[in-house]
């Protein structure tokens, strides 16, 4: 059977992901991991890990460099990434939403103005209702755009709510609730079709 | 704003040397082959009405092209496929030919968004032919071996993949869901991208029936041999997905007669974005390549929006992804030098050398004149 080379988001969900393959019989030695690496092949040598950025693991498989990847719903979401989306696992469940300070009730027939890491969802999810948005883009701690009075809400990932709580915010709503997918590249579905098939059966059977 | 004279727009490139010279080898492989089964060269226009692309391959695909306007304010785009062109050329200036009419071409495409990041460029070659006013099985069959032929001279024949499906399946399954157009192109994306879970979610909040929703999902990630087809008969009971599935099914008993069936695979996910599919679509994909380098189908209503409907049978390929593909291996395999040229002398004050250049030029051989001081 053809190797695989698998792209693993570092960060929130390296570990999970590891663990996940480990039970699918694709295990990484505890060496390889502790050194560092950005590559790492597995025990069996039926493939090949790379550890990259979470944003970049769309870019690897869509390139064809990786021919698979797990990747959050989040990065998912925001990227444009033309790539196969054939499992649901069930690591890395967040939910993205809106958010705004506690005591304010939004004005949603003027322009509401929005900080968020994730431009295209909140665009998105305004867009098709008709709410007309000023999107704020930062790069992190978007939290505190209410707070300083750069934003009237935010747009952003929740896991247990806390950072939320603290910074005197509220969910105003739901986007969407989801966990972490197995991203296939088109061309590697077709040419390596019986490798993904038995990783995606080995996953599934989780 | 100011640009530096030395930049070139995003998506377009040069090519030089030895790739450029790759790359029309290339192009000519695939036009003596196209030549082979008798199809006949025509070149559509590079510039034309954006209303006929707009109506050709539908407009979320037509949108993508370059986009401007006549001295008349009519809106014109640079061609962003040549299927288009050449069926309409097939039911007005060919009109009165005879049945099937077979046409060929290598022409630039442009387009201003390209399909994903991994195909970054915005104009590309491709090379394709239409097989028109014939409805039948051959026909498909055809196209087909065409592109199997194709794949052996350029040396790949060991490196290709191609995957079938119809139309059919999906509409068929969409005529039960009773989805509006809007819907559909979303449910054809989520399919198309294998998305099983977010599909059945976008189905269930429209209220569509749930059992069919659960067969579409469960089409969407079946691709392989015929067992395939078997898997989707049990689960389908609408009569034209299930007319599809027999079409899928007599092409591929033909396919595994002419042992080529080792380089095909059903794939009922891979749902085609152009409008005018009808029956027949197929992806074709090459180790090496990270996107699909061809694509093609039947479309037996594409020129019904000229006037007259008749059935039609075409691929395309993309003739630079082939090319890199082409390039890689023969860098691999260290392909031979060109031949060094003789060289002749030239000084300025007498035209011998050029009349020695001239002679050896008429033998075949390669020259270069030196220009000293």
């Amino acid at each position: 059977m053809q190797k695989l080379t698998i792209a693993i988001a570092k960060g929130r969900l390296q570990n999970e992901a590891i663990d996940l393959f480990a039970v699918a019989g694709l295990s990484v030695s505890s060496e390889a991991l502790a050194s560092r690496r950005l590559a790492a092949e597995d025990q069996s040598g039926r493939c090949r890990f790379i550890f990259v950025k979470p944003a970049d693991v769309l870019v690897y498989v869509e390139h064809g460099i990786a021919d698979c990847g797990i990747v959050g719903r989040d990065v998912l979401l925001e990227s444009e990434a033309d790539v196969l989306q054939p499992l649901t696992l069930r690591i890395g469940a967040c939910r993205m939403v809106v958010a705004a300070p506690a005591n304010v009730i939004l004005n949603t027939y003027g322009m509401l103005r929005v900080a968020t890491k994730y431009p295209r969802v909140a665009a998105e999810h305004f867009g098709s209702r008709g709410q007309p948005v000023e999107i704020i883009e930062l790069s992190g701690s978007v939290e505190v755009a209410p707070l300083l009075g750069l934003a009237d809400c935010i747009v952003d990932l929740v896991e247990t709510g806390r950072t939320l709580k603290e910074n005197g915010l509220r969910i105003v709503e739901l986007i969407t609730e989801s966990t972490a997918r197995l991203v296939v590249n088109r061309a590697s579905y077709q040419l390596k079709a019986e490798a993904i098939g038995s990783l995606i059966d080995s996953l599934e059977k989780q | 704003m100011i640009e530096p004279l030395s930049k070139i727009p995003d998506g377009m490139r040069y090519y030089f040397g030895r790739e450029a010279r790759l790359r029309r080898m290339v192009e000519e492989t695939v036009m003596s082959v196209f030549d082979g089964w008798s199809y006949e060269e025509i070149t559509t226009p590079t510039v034309d009405f954006y209303s006929l692309f707009e109506h050709g391959m539908g407009s979320s695909e037509a949108h993508r092209a370059f986009r401007f306007t006549d001295v008349d304010g009519r809106l014109l785009a640079l061609r962003p496929d040549v299927t288009s062109g050449v069926a309409r050329a097939a039911v007005t200036m060919f009109e009165a030919r005879e049945r099937p009419l077979r046409l060929c071409y290598a022409a630039s495409v442009f387009r201003q968004q390209p399909q994903s990041h991994a195909e970054w460029r915005r104009e590309t070659v491709q090379a394709g032919c239409e097989l028109m006013g014939a409805n039948t099985d051959a026909a498909d069959l055809e196209v087909l071996s065409i592109a199997c032929e194709i794949f052996q001279r350029l040396g790949l024949g060991d490196n290709y993949q191609i995957t079938l499906n119809d139309v059919g399946v999906f509409r068929g399954l969409g005529e039960r869901l009773q989805l509006d157009e809007v819907c559909r192109s979303e449910v054809r994306r989520l399919v198309d991208s294998r998305n099983g879970e977010d599909l059945l979610a976008f189905l269930n909040e429209r209220k569509c029936d749930p059992h069919e929703s659960r067969v579409l999902a469960q089409l969407s990630k079946l691709s392989g041999r015929r067992e395939v087809l078997e898997t989707a008969r049990e689960v389908l009971d609408n009569p034209s997905s299930l007319e599809a599935v027999n079409r899928l099914d007599r092409l591929w008993r033909v396919v595994e007669a002419l042992e080529l069936s080792k380089h095909f695979e059903i794939d009922l996910g891979d749902v085609a974005k152009l409008d005018y599919y009808s029956g027949l679509t197929f992806s074709i994909y090459l180790n090496g390549a990270a996107t699909r380098v061809g694509s093609g189908g039947r479309y037996d209503g594409l020129t019904a929006i000229f006037g007259s409907a008749e059935p039609g049978v075409g691929f395309v390929l993309d003739l630079d992804a082939l090319t890199r593909v082409v390039l890689e291996q023969n860098t691999n395999s260290n392909e031979q030098q060109e031949t060094e040229p003789k060289t002749v002398i030239a000084n300025s004050d007498s035209s011998l050398p050029f009349a020695e250049a001239i002679k050896r030029r008429g033998e075949g051989e390669r020259v270069r004149i030196n220009f000293e001081r």
